[in-house]
């Protein structure tokens, strides 16, 4: 039965005064946050400060104690929660997939449930599937757990965008992704974003993260809202020490200048290591049985260069080999300076770079470790 | 020439018995299950009143039938489904129960509704678990069947009585070899279809 649409676009979604309580405790309080449409707006915080919470209240899994959600005027409270539900992809950390159907029939189950016909629904799962580099017919039959975490993640956005929902609530999406899968899919969801242009919330632990995808950043503290602004605004105008805390990001720099490389590379995973010979399809196997969305090239010991798994995934048509198509890498010495190699990577937009000791190999340079241990 | 035709009828009525039986455990305990999801109260009292008639010999079940519904075919029916139905209940339950409350979170954040999550949701997890929960009743009503020829339901169970109380060995056969024989069809019917019937994800 299908529900109605009930907003084509999101003109604002207004929190007014939000309390959540739990025992005697706040989850939420006095919250007062205006979301403005076509923005990404990012929720971080420490842990328990009430991101989910008021996430979970904007789409009617929680219900407010007191205030006031809108969405383009309308309470949320007023309106029937499945229908509310339809009209807002939802992704959360864990995924959520149902392991008992097909990525076919995870990504397919709300146009099913809203009526539409079988081949309606195929044509648009499969342009989903499509469209966040998963090959609908080497993926639609398969089931979730047969899919590596990034993938599985892939699946979830798929699943969060077939309605082409204006609003995307989106709860730590990769927080469960190792750092460099995580790079990459923030990349690619980037690509996303700029197509789609629509409203998403988006809630997370990583700074790099929030600064990388978010328009605006909200940070939550203990059950309140402490900032709001872009993150120009929260770096040169901090609120408070915590604030401070999270975004200035200039003192963690501080000290790189005196650091080499050597200092803050990570040794090469042998996991990350692929053959040059090994053709373009097979690769794509070998790196989902190693969970990993990038791998580094050698030919005959020495370094090819790098491909990524989206690259890959379209193989089929002539099956290329990998030293043919390996992308060049940055390549830095153990006694460079990391604030160097780090800006250059930054410059030609890449994250991860190789370390190499004269012909042999010292380790990977990944731009968010860096920053990590850097912390 | 008539003990051919005595054993094939025997043999039917005591098939229709099982499987009438067996249908009829199905179409009670599965919505009891599924009404045991909504009040915790008759979740309760289901399983205990189930475990307890497990715990009750099959004999005496059948024994305390007869005072209140007399003998014949249908308190016979009555006395193997209070035994069969455990199985399919539990199971039941305990599949619907069982399943990542994570999911049926998840299901909510994408606007199933209560229904919806039962349809999608819940009853394919439990899916397994009931199917094993009826291959086990139906075997089980199929050894009470035997028994409930005491109180006039006819069957196998009926000639194995006649052969037991005449000291007659070859009617003892007769009837016993027939019921055995259908028990490990019964067995392999179920487990044939089972494979068949088994979830794609669980399969590969
Ligand atoms: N169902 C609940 N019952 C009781 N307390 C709850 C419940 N849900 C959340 N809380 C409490 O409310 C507070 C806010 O929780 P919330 O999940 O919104 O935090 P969060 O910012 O998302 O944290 P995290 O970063 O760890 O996910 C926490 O103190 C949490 O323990
Ligand atoms: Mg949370």
């Amino acid at each position: 039965m299908p529900t109605q649409r009930l907003f084509e676009r999101i003109d604002s979604i207004e929190l007014q005064q939000v309390s959540k309580k739990y025992g005697s405790r706040y989850a939420v309080e006095s919250l007062d946050l205006t979301i403005e449409g076509g923005e990404l707006l990012i929720l971080i915080g420490p842990s328990g400060s009430g991101k989910t919470t008021t996430l979970r209240m904007i789409n009617r899994m929680i219900g407010p104690d007191t205030g006031s959600i809108r969405i383009n005027g309308q309470d949320v409270m007023q309106l029937d929660p499945v229908r509310l539900r339809r009209n807002m992809g939802y992704v959360i950390q864990n995924i959520g997939l149902f392991p008992h159907m097909t990525i076919g029939e995870n990504v397919g189950l709300v146009p099913k449930l809203e009526g539409w016909d079988e081949k309606r629904t195929n044509a648009r799962v499969r342009h989903l599937l499509d469209f966040v580099s998963l090959p609908p017919e080497r993926f639609i039959k398969r089931y979730p757990r047969q899919l590596s975490g990034g993938q599985q993640q892939r699946v979830g956005l798929a699943r969060a965008l077939v309605m082409d929902p204006p609003l995307l609530l989106m709860d730590e999406p990769f927080g469960a992704l190792d750092p460099i899968l995580r790079t990459q899919l923030q990349e690619e969801f980037l690509e996303i974003k700029k197509e789609i242009g629509r409203t998403i919330v988006f809630i997370t632990h990583d700074i790099e993260e929030a600064f990388r995808l978010g328009d605006r950043i909200a940070i939550m503290d203990n059950a309140r809202l402490v900032q709001v602004g872009a993150p120009e605004d929260l770096i040169f105008d901090p609120v408070n020490e915590l604030v401070a805390d999270i975004v200035d990001t200039k003192r963690k720099f501080k000290h790189m200048d005196t650091l080499n490389v050597k200092d803050l590379m990570t040794p090469l995973d042998a996991k990350y290591i692929l053959n040059g010979g090994v053709d373009a399809c097979d690769a794509v196997e070998i790196m989902k049985d190693r969970e990993i969305e990038i791998g580094i090239v050698f030919e005959k010991g020495m370094l090819a260069g790098k491909v990524e798994m989206v690259n890959l995934l379209k193989c089929e048509d002539d099956r290329p080999f990998l030293r043919d198509i390996a992308k060049p890498m940055k390549v830095f010495a153990l006694r460079d300076s990391v604030a160097t190699a780090l800006s250059e990577m930054k410059r030609s937009g890449e994250y991860v770079a190789m370390v190499m000791d004269g012909d042999t190999v010292g380790g990977m340079l990944v731009s968010d470790e860096v920053l990590l241990k850097l912390i | 020439m008539a003990a051919t035709e005595m054993i094939l009828n025997a043999t039917w009525e005591h098939i229709v018995l099982v499987y009438t039986t067996l249908l009829a455990s199905i179409l009670v305990a599965v919505p009891l299950a599924f009404a045991s999801l909504y009040s915790q109260r008759l979740a309760s009292v289901v399983m205990s009143f189930a475990n307890l008639v497990q715990a009750v010999p099959s004999f005496a079940v059948i024994a305390i039938v007869v005072p209140f519904l007399g003998i014949g075919f249908v308190p016979a029916l009555i006395a193997i489904m209070l035994r069969a139905l455990l199985p399919i209940i539990r199971n039941t339950y305990i599949g619907l129960t069982n399943v990542d409350p994570a999911q049926i979170d998840y299901a909510n954040g994408i606007g199933l509704s209560e229904w919806q999550i039962q349809r999608y949701i819940r009853f394919p997890n439990a899916y397994p678990a009931m199917f094993a929960g009826i291959k086990f009743s139906a075997i089980l009503a199929n050894s009470i069947a035997v028994l409930t020829a005491f109180i006039g339901s006819g069957g196998l169970g009926e000639i194995i009585f006649q052969g037991l109380i005449g000291y007659n060995t070859e009617k003892l056969l007769l009837g016993a070899i027939p019921a055995i024989v259908l028990a490990l069809l019964i067995d392999l019917s179920f487990t044939l279809l089972e494979k068949k019937l088994t979830p794609g994800y669980i399969k590969q």
